[in-house]
């Protein structure tokens, strides 16, 4: 028995990883990272259980070998992130995201750190790689029509003003690159076309049997029901154009990726 | 003195009446659906059909459905139960370990039970509870911690606790019970954990154990030997029961679907066939001993247990003959049909798209594509841990001898790596991820047993774990993945109705009875429940 599908994949594995973090072993619960040296950091024996925790309750969302899968690439996000942090985050989840909350035993939580401080991980660079700023003109001038970072800049893609620490350089090459690889749940293209022939492109929002909802190329909000509309099509090709070598040169590249790792969170709170 | 005793005589005579004779007997039971004002079972019936005799709602008629009420249990987690219908009143159990009683014609609780849960539960997939069984007056329940209850049906009052296995250890107990004749089956869960699984009968009246057959056979009983000789693997060898069985009385016989061997995807600690794992058992209902046994997944690495309700049907012509069989659409892909005398196989055939298997040779044994074994790496194999179908309960409509069934259409990347057994730890030894260009959905089909072969599908947007209903109306009753629940035509498929609850059903299906001479279709979904009826 277990983990059987039933919404959605991505609702699915954020309900098992709960039910599985709530299913743990007796002990400790901490809020915070418990004082003093993670006493399972460097041990062997540790690290292994580490490995089968990640690989059981992670691993779906940030692949087997933590470079990101449907959630960020951990190899890009751990070398800045303090342990204090890491067990907060692992702890509480991360709230707006599909990231749960764990009820683990901190002997748990300490064991998967110690696994995750083993990892090979990719530090960003002191100085970003590339010319920033003109990385933040092509950003600006290419991008900031779909994409938001900071609140400033469109909502038809995903918001990127975290992109720096959720995306390793590698996944941002791919996803600039050839962006219709993989499109994300909430950003995937359909086109709506109305019965007397009007059709609506947009991002499908959600969709069931009978209905499905889309932000239109003007970030418009609506939801369709299919009987009443002509046809609803499917394109496999992102929303976003592919930027190939021909149309954003490897040196361009290199500067926008620069600017976009600096891209790390911006703080929101009301003063 | 003459006068006390006289009072005495009185008293007693007024009290029998006051009690009344049993609220549920043996034989309403083995009557299923006769009185289809009840429902008494967790599939209505002991064949497992989930077919109700009622024909209020009609496909003329059932777009007018409209909900009456709604029961909301006001804490998380989600009804996974049927609901047993008795006279007026529905008995549920729900998560954590509770249980109510409360009025079909108005959905307000009457009693509310709830059985602690400890702080240190080892489950894999939730305090879940998939249903309650009756008998007498009492309502029997399994709960989360690996125990079996017997309430008063009357006022939700304890009145006998059996303890089933230590929940440290990772046994729980989750399907709803079944109860045959004076027992109460249940089965254990907790495969992913090491267990032993077992299936096993208590006396009604006190709870005492009767028998208890084990899922994975020991050393020197019959199976012992599709397990590694000298070691100690039959111990942790998994065959979970999670959900309940069947029960055919001509032949005394109750049929269960067994789980996945432990661990999940690592194997090499198993070597052999791992009886009893993701089988089918047909086991003498006083006794317990195993008459036949039936093996859908040998060595099983792709954790498809073969816990699916066994349907059972007579008079099904295959080749011009009448056979009495059992139907099992299993969670590794294929469709089988199993003679239920013999135990032999008629016909399998996917009703999924699966790319593990080439057939199922005609001793019923997989003949299997190379290429899919779990690995460091990864392996691509269809269908994902999920399978083809699952826990959600398929119908049978024996008028139109069609088998509806939620079917999934999936493909997963399946991963493994060694890990040791600790007790108490959960222990699959691998995982799998969904590979991005997947487009998994779902899909409700009817299926002929004569020949295995798919009438029609109405295909879901994404995957679901809805059970099925159907009624003598020529409906069927049915969910998407996504919060829906619709009605259907059952010789077509053709949609007729639908609603969106908000959240999905999940193992269940609708259930449906009648109080005052009005039809109702209840439905369990997230934490509620919600009864549809015609207007008035």
């Amino acid at each position: 028995m277990k983990r059987i599908v039933l919404f959605p994949a991505l609702l699915f594995l954020v309900s098992s990883a709960i039910v599985i973090a709530q299913g743990g072993a007796q002990g400790v619960r901490s809020d915070t990272l418990p004082p003093g040296k993670n006493p399972h950091l460097g041990n062997k024996e540790s690290v292994r259980n580490g490995m089968t925790l990640y690989r059981w309750r992670c691993g779906e969302c940030h692949a087997l070998d933590a470079t990101g899968y449907r959630g960020p690439d951990l190899t890009a996000v751990l070398p800045g992130m303090p342990d204090e942090r890491l067990f907060q985050v692992v702890r509480q989840g991360v709230p707006g995201t599909e990231m749960p909350a764990s009820n683990s035993p901190d002997d748990e939580l300490l064991q998967l750190m110690a696994y995750l401080r083993n990892l090979s991980t990719v530090a960003p660079p002191d100085t970003p790689i590339g010319n920033v700023e003109h990385g933040k003109q092509l950003f600006a001038a290419n991008c900031t029509s779909c994409h938001r970072v900071a609140g400033k800049g469109g909502r038809l893609g995903p918001d990127l003003t975290r992109v720096g620490a959720a995306r390793s350089r590698t996944a941002l090459v791919r996803e600039i690159r050839t962006p219709s690889d993989w499109v994300p749940p909430g950003y995937e293209t359909v086109t709506v076309v109305t019965k007397d022939g009007q059709k609506i492109r947009g991002a499908k929002k959600s969709e069931d049997v009978f209905s499905v909802q889309v932000m239109d190329m003007r970030e418009r909000l609506q939801g369709y029901i299919k009987s009443n509309v002509q046809e609803v099509i499917y394109d496999k090709a992102s929303l976003m154009p592919a930027y190939p070598a021909q149309r954003l040169s490897d040196s361009d590249l290199n500067d926008l990726i620069g600017y976009l790792t600096t891209l790390r969170g911006a703080d929101v709170t009301v003063q | 003195m003459r006068r006390a005793l006289l009072l005495i005589v009185l008293c007693s005579i007024t009290l029998a009446a006051q009690q009344g004779p049993p609220v549920i007997t043996s034989q309403d039971l083995m009557d299923g659906l006769k009185d289809p004002t009840r429902w008494l079972t967790y599939s209505g019936n002991y064949f497992g059909h989930r077919h109700s005799p009622l024909t209020q709602i009609t496909p003329e008629n059932v777009s007018k459905l409209t909900a009456q009420w709604t029961f909301q249990t006001g804490s998380l987690g989600s009804f996974q139960a049927t609901p047993i219908v008795v006279d007026g009143i529905l008995y549920v159990s729900g998560f954590n370990n509770n249980a109510w009683a409360i009025d079909a014609r108005s959905g307000r609780q009457i009693w509310r039970y709830r059985h602690n849960v400890p702080d240190d539960l080892h489950v894999c997939c939730g305090a879940v509870n998939r249903g309650l069984a009756v008998l007498g007056d009492k309502v029997f329940m399994n709960t989360i911690d690996a125990h079996l209850l017997a309430l008063d049906m009357k006022t939700g009052a304890l009145l006998w606790d059996a303890k089933l296995a230590d929940y440290k250890m990772g046994y729980s107990a989750t399907a709803a019970p079944l109860v045959v004749k004076d027992k109460v089956i249940i089965g254990m869960a907790g495969a992913e954990f090491g267990i032993r699984g077992f299936i096993q009968a208590h006396d009604v009246e006190t709870g005492k154990p009767a028998w208890r057959f084990y899922t994975v056979a020991g050393p020197g009983e019959p199976g012992g030997n599709t397990w590694p000789q000298g070691t100690d693997a039959y111990l942790h060898g998994g065959g979970s029961i999670w959900v309940t069985g069947t029960y055919d009385a001509e032949q005394n016989l109750v049929f269960y679907g067994t789980g996945n061997p432990g661990p999940d995807y690592f194997s090499a600690n198993r070597e052999g066939d791992n009886l009893y794992t993701c089988s089918l058992v047909a086991l003498d209902a006083d006794t317990g001993k195993v008459k036949w046994h039936f093996q859908f997944t040998p060595h099983d690495v792709h954790d498809w247990d073969s816990t699916q309700v066994p349907v059972l049907a007579d008079n099904v012509m295959i080749n011009g003959q009448p056979r009495k069989v059992v139907m099992f659409a299993n969670r590794n892909g294929f469709f089988y049909v199993i003679d239920r005398v013999t135990g032999k196989l008629i016909h399998a055939k996917p009703f999924v798209t699966q790319t593990w298997a080439k057939e199922i040779s005609p001793e019923g044994r997989p003949i299997m594509i190379p290429g899919n074994q779990p690995t460091e790496t990864g392996t691509r194999t269809c269908p994902d841990l999920g399978g083809g179908t699952n826990f959600m309960s398929p119908s049978y409509d024996p008028t139109t001898g069609l088998f509806f069934v939620t079917a999934r259409e999936t493909c997963a990347v399946y991963f493994t790596w060694e890990q040791p057994y600790q007790p108490g730890v959960q222990w699959e030894s691998g995982g799998t991820q969904r590979p991005r260009d997947q487009r998994n959905f779902g899909a409700l089909r009817a299926i002929d047993p004569k020949t295995a072969e798919r009438k029609w599908e109405f295909q879901y947007t994404s995957v679901s774990s809805s059970g099925v209903l159907t009624t003598a109306s020529g409906l069927v009753f049915a969910g998407d993945g996504d919060g829906n629940v619709m009605a259907f035509e059952s010789r077509t498929g053709k949609n007729l109705w639908h609603y969106q609850l908000g959240v999905a059903i999940r193992s269940t299906a609708g259930t449906t009875y009648m109080v005052d001479g009005r039809q109702y279709f209840l439905v369990p979904s997230g934490s509620a429940l919600t009864a549809f009826a015609l207007p008035q």
